[in-house]
C-alpha cells in the first residue's frame, strides 16, 4: 500500500515534468513536439557518457545535460521547426524525424543494450515498513522542486508573464510586442532542459536503452490530452491520475495491462470530452 | 487534378509490365520474395495516400488495419483451418468494419489529434495482441499460415495483380467526384458543408476503403511470411509507410507506390549497412520536408510527362 | 407560409446573450436585409439558420419544416445556403472545381447531367467565367466573394444567405457586385437575406429592412423607414451618413 503510494508519486512527478514541458510549447508555439521522448532519452544518455567515459563527477554531468539538452532543443526550434511552422503537418513530421534521429544516433553510438547510470544518492530508506530507494525519493523531491521553479518563474518574472500572454492569445501578445519567435525557442529550450532532467532523474533506476523516449513521449501526450492541451495544471492532474492509475495497475494486475492505461486513456479522452479534463478549447 | 494521360498509361503499363516480367528472368526466390514485400508495401502507401493524402488527415495508426487483416488471415487459417482464399475477402472486411467503428470517433478530431488518435489506437492493439497471448500467440504472434500459392513466383504475381486492382481502384475514385470532394475536405470542412456535403460520411467512407486496401495487403503480406506478429501493428510500421508516401509525394497515389518502391529498393541495396536503414530513412524525410515538400517521385513524372508531351502538342499544332 | 420563420431564437455564449427572442419571417421571393452594428448578433443569426451552430431555445422554420439542430449540410439539402463573411474556398483546386464541389451536394446531383458544365454555366452567370480553370490560390479578393455566391448557387437554394458580401470591395467592385444579386433575384426568383454594412447599396438592394441591436430586433421595415428611426439612428448611422443613406 505504501509503496503504491509512493511509487506512485515518483512516476507522477516524472510524468508532470515530461507533461508540463509537452504542454507549455504546444500551448505557447501550436508545436506538437513527437522528438519530446528524444530529449528525456538524451539527458538520460548524455549523464551515462559524461559519467562513464569521460568521469565527470555525477552532479555536473546531470546539470550539462540538462543544460546541453536545453540547447540543443533551442537549435532544434530555431534550425528545423521555425521554417517549417507554416505548416502543422510538416512540423509533426520534422519532429518526428528529430526524434527517430536521436533515437537511431544513441542506437550506433551506445549499442542496442542498456547502459547503467549510478545513482545520486545511495541507499534506501524504510517508510511505514516498505523500502523506498533514495535515488527515488529524490527523484521525487527534485522533480517538485523543478516544477515549484517553473511555477515560480511563469508567475514572477517578465519572461514568464510573456509566455504566459502568447499562451492566453499569440495575436495580442504580437500587438503588445512580444516578440513570439524568441519566446518559441526560450520555450523549446525550457521544455527540453525539463524533460532532460527527468532522463536525468530517472536513469538510475530505469533501463537506458535507445529507444527509452517512446513510452514517455506516449505518456505526456495522453497525460496532455486528459489534462486539456495547453493547460498546466491540467497536465499535472493528469499526471497524478495516469501515474497512480498505472501503478495500481502494475501492483494490482500486472506490468503489461499497466502500459495500456495511458494511451486507452487518450482514445476514451479523446472520444468523451476532447477538450481533457481542464482544458478550455475542445481538441478539435 | 488533372485526368490520366496516354503518357500515364503507358508509363504505369511498363513499370508493370517490368515488375511482372522480372521473375521470368531467373531471379532467385530470395529477390522475388523482397519483391514481394515491396509490392504489399505498394498497396499499404497507396491505401494511406488515398485517405490521408487526399483529405489531409494524416492517419499515424495505419498499421492498426495491415494488423487487423493480417491477423484475421491468421485466425481464419490457423485456428479455424479456413481455404487461404478467404483471408483475402475476410481481411478486407475485418479491415474495413474496424474503420467504420475507430473512424467515428477520431474522425471528428482535427490534424495532428486525428493522427495522435490513430496512433493511440494502433498501439492499443499491438497491447491487446500482446496480454492476451493466449488467443493470439503474444510475442511470437500465429505460426503455420498456410500459403495461398505453391509456387512463390506465382504468388508474387498474385500480390502484383491486387496491386494493379487497388490502384485502378483507388485512382479512378480519387479522379471521380469523391477525390474531388475528399481535396475539398481538405480544404475547408465548414465550406464542404456549407456546400451541401456530408463531410463525417465522405471521411469515413474514405478511411474504411483506405482500410480495406491496407486489411487486403496485411492478408497478403501474411501469406507470404506464413507467420504474423504483434510488430504488424507497431507505429514504426505506420512511419515507414508515411516516409514513403512523402518521398514519392502526397495525393498522387502513384507517386506513394513509386515511394514504397524506391526506399524498399534502396533498403535492399543497402543491406550492408541495414544498421542504418532507419537512419537513412530519416534523414531522407527531413531533406524532403526541407527542400522537395511536394515529394520526389510524383513532381518528377509531371516533369518527364510535360517533357514528353511538349513535341507532341507542337506537331498537333504545327498540324493546326 | 412564410419561406423563412424565426421564432423567439434565443443563444448564450456563456453568460453573454448573442440573441435575445430573435422572432422574424422572410416571404419568398423578396430580398431582406439584416442591419446591425458590430456584435449586433447577425453573423450568430446566420450561423443558427445554416447549422453551424446549435440554437438554445425557439423554433426556425424553412419552407413549412423545422430546422433547428439539422447539421450544416443537410439545411443546404433543403435549399438554404449561405455565403461566408470571410471567403472560405477550397485552396488547391481551380475554380471551377470549387463550384462543382457545390454542384455535388446531394440536392441538386444528376447523374445526366455534367456537374462541370453546371458549374462553368455558374461561374458565366456571376461573371467569374474568364478564370473557371485558375488556381483559387490566385484568385484575387472580389473574385472571391463572387465564388463564394457561385459555391452557394451551385447547391441551387431557394433562400440565399449573404454574410457581408461588399465587405473589404472597393467602390468599383462593388456596383456590379449589387447588380449581380439583383439579377439573381429579379431572374431567378431567389430569396436573398442579406447582412451589410455599405448603406447606400444595401438600402438600393433590398425592399424590407431587419435592424438589430445588442442580439435584438430593435425595428422591422422599408428602408426608408429604417433610416429615420430614431434607434437605428442612435445605435449605429450617425447623422452624416444617415443623410447620405436617404440622399
Amino acid at each position: 500500500m505504501i509503496e503504491i503510494l509512493v511509487y506512485g508519486a515518483v512516476i507522477s512527478a516524472i510524468y508532470a515534468m515530461l507533461a508540463v514541458g509537452f504542454t507549455l510549447i504546444f500551448g505557447v508555439a501550436r508545436i506538437l513536439n513527437l522528438a519530446h521522448g528524444a530529449f528525456y532519452a538524451l539527458g538520460a544518455y548524455t549523464v551515462y557518457a559524461l559519467t562513464a567515459n569521460l568521469h565527470v563527477p555525477l552532479l555536473v554531468a546531470a546539470a550539462i545535460a540538462v543544460v546541453g539538452v536545453g540547447l540543443f532543443g533551442v537549435a532544434v526550434e530555431r534550425v528545423l521547426v521555425r521554417p517549417l511552422r507554416r505548416s502543422q503537418l510538416a512540423v509533426l513530421m520534422i519532429t518526428l524525424s528529430v526524434g527517430l534521429m536521436v533515437e537511431q544516433v544513441l542506437l550506433l553510438t551506445f549499442g542496442s543494450e542498456a547502459r547503467n547510470v549510478p545513482s545520486m544518492v545511495e541507499g534506501a530508506y524504510e517508510i511505514l515498513g516498505a523500502d523506498i530507494s533514495a535515488q527515488r525519493l529524490l527523484a521525487l523531491a527534485a522533480s517538485i522542486v523543478i516544477l515549484a521553479g517553473l511555477w515560480l518563474f511563469m508567475q514572477h518574472t517578465r519572461l514568464g508573464s510573456a509566455i504566459l500572454a502568447i499562451s492566453q492569445d499569440a495575436e495580442a501578445a504580437r500587438y503588445m510586442g512580444i516578440p513570439s519567435d524568441r519566446i518559441y525557442s526560450i520555450v523549446m529550450g525550457i521544455s527540453a532542459g525539463i524533460a532532460a532532467a527527468a532522463g536525468v532523474l530517472v536513469a538510475p533506476f530505469q533501463t537506458v536503452i535507445p529507444s527509452m523516449g517512446l513510452l514517455p513521449l506516449v505518456k505526456a501526450f495522453s497525460i496532455v490530452i486528459v489534462g486539456g492541451l495547453g493547460s498546466i495544471p491540467g497536465s499535472i492532474l493528469g499526471a497524478l491520475l495516469l501515474g497512480y492509475t498505472e501503478t495500481l495497475i502494475a501492483f494490482e494486475v500486472s506490468i503489461e495491462w499497466s502500459q495500456i492505461v495511458s494511451v486507452a486513456a487518450v482514445l476514451l479522452t479523446l472520444v468523451l470530452r476532447p477538450a481533457g479534463l481542464l482544458g478550455k478549447r475542445a481538441a478539435f | 487534378m488533372p485526368k490520366i494521360s496516354k503518357i500515364d498509361l503507358a508509363a504505369a503499363s511498363i513499370v508493370f509490365a517490368v515488375l511482372a516480367a522480372i521473375p521470368l528472368f531467373g531471379v532467385t526466390t530470395y529477390t522475388i520474395g523482397v519483391l514481394t514485400v515491396c509490392v504489399c508495401f505498394a498497396i499499404w502507401a497507396a491505401s494511406w495516400d488515398f485517405m490521408s493524402g487526399l483529405t489531409g488527415r494524416e492517419n499515424f495508426g495505419h498499421s492498426l488495419f495491415i494488423g487487423i487483416g493480417g491477423y484475421t488471415a491468421g485466425f481464419l487459417n490457423v485456428e479455424f483451418g479456413f481455404d487461404p482464399w478467404w483471408s483475402l475477402p475476410a481481411a478486407a472486411l475485418t479491415a474495413g468494419v474496424s474503420a467504420i467503428l475507430i473512424g467515428f470517433p477520431t474522425l471528428r478530431l482535427r490534424g495532428p489529434y486525428f493522427a495522435l488518435a490513430m496512433l493511440s489506437a494502433s498501439t492499443v492493439m499491438q497491447y491487446l495482441v500482446i496480454i492476451f497471448s493466449q488467443v493470439t500467440g503474444g510475442q511470437d504472434g500465429l505460426n503455420g499460415i498456410f500459403p495461398i500459392l505453391d509456387s512463390q513466383r506465382d504468388y508474387y504475381w498474385l500480390t502484383l495483380f491486387f496491386l494493379l486492382v487497388t490502384l485502378m481502384v483507388l485512382k479512378a475514385l480519387a479522379l471521380s467526384p469523391w477525390g474531388t470532394i475528399l481535396r475539398a475536405i481538405r480544404g475547408d470542412e465548414a465550406t464542404c458543408q456549407a456546400a451541401g456535403i456530408n463531410v463525417t460520411f465522405y471521411k469515413i467512407a474514405a478511411l474504411v476503403i483506405s482500410a480495406v486496401f491496407a486489411g487486403l495487403g496485411g492478408a497478403l503480406y501474411a501469406h507470404y511470411q506464413l507467420q504474423v506478429g504483434p510488430d504488424l501493428f507497431a507505429v514504426i510500421l505506420s512511419i515507414n509507410i508515411i516516409i514513403m508516401v512523402y518521398v514519392g509525394g502526397m495525393g498522387s497515389i502513384y507517386g506513394a507506390v513509386g515511394g514504397a518502391l524506391l526506399l524498399n529498393i534502396l533498403t535492399e541495396s543497402l543491406r550492408a549497412f541495414s544498421e542504418y536503414r532507419l537512419w537513412i530513412y530519416t534523414l531522407l524525410l527531413m531533406l524532403i520536408l526541407f527542400f522537395l515538400p511536394n515529394g520526389l517521385i510524383a513532381p518528377a513524372w509531371t516533369r518527364i510527362r510535360d517533357r514528353l508531351a511538349r513535341p507532341r502538342e507542337k506537331k498537333r499544332q504545327a498540324i493546326a | 407560409m412564410s419561406l423563412l420563420e424565426v421564432d423567439n431564437v434565443s443563444k448564450r455564449f456563456g453568460g453573454l446573450a448573442a440573441l435575445k427572442n430573435v422572432s422574424f419571417t422572410v416571404e419568398a421571393g423578396e430580398i431582406t436585409g439584416i442591419l446591425g452594428p458590430n456584435g449586433a448578433g447577425k453573423t450568430t443569426l446566420f450561423n443558427l439558420l445554416s447549422g453551424f451552430l446549435p440554437a438554445d431555445t425557439g423554433r426556425i422554420a424553412f419552407d413549412g419544416q423545422s430546422i433547428r439542430g439539422l447539421k450544416p449540410h443537410r439545411i443546404v439539402n433543403r435549399g438554404l445556403a449561405r455565403t461566408f463573411q470571410l471567403t472560405r474556398p477550397f485552396f488547391g483546386m481551380t475554380v471551377v472545381e470549387n463550384v462543382i464541389v457545390g454542384c455535388l451536394a446531394p440536392r441538386v446531383r444528376d447523374v445526366h447531367v455534367s456537374t462541370e458544365r453546371r458549374a462553368r454555366e455558374i461561374l458565366d452567370q456571376v461573371g467569374l467565367g474568364h478564370a473557371a480553370d485558375a488556381l483559387v490560390d490566385v484568385l484575387p479578393y472580389g473574385d472571391l466573394r463572387r465564388l463564394e455566391i457561385a459555391r452557394a448557387l451551385a447547391t441551387r437554394p431557394k433562400l440565399l444567405l449573404l454574410d457581408e458580401p461588399f465587405a473589404g470591395l472597393g467602390t468599383s467592385e462593388i456596383e456590379p457586385l449589387a447588380t449581380l444579386i439583383r439579377r439573381l433575384h429579379d431572374e431567378e426568383g431567389l430569396t436573398i437575406l442579406i447582412i451589410e454594412h455599405k448603406l447606400r447599396e444595401f438600402m438600393q438592394l433590398v425592399s424590407r429592412v431587419i435592424a438589430m441591436d445588442f442580439g435584438e430586433i430593435i425595428m422591422t421595415g422599408t428602408p426608408a423607414e429604417t433610416v429615420r428611426h430614431p434607434r437605428v439612428i442612435e445605435a449605429y448611422i450617425g447623422k452624416a451618413e444617415a443623410d447620405v443613406a436617404a440622399a
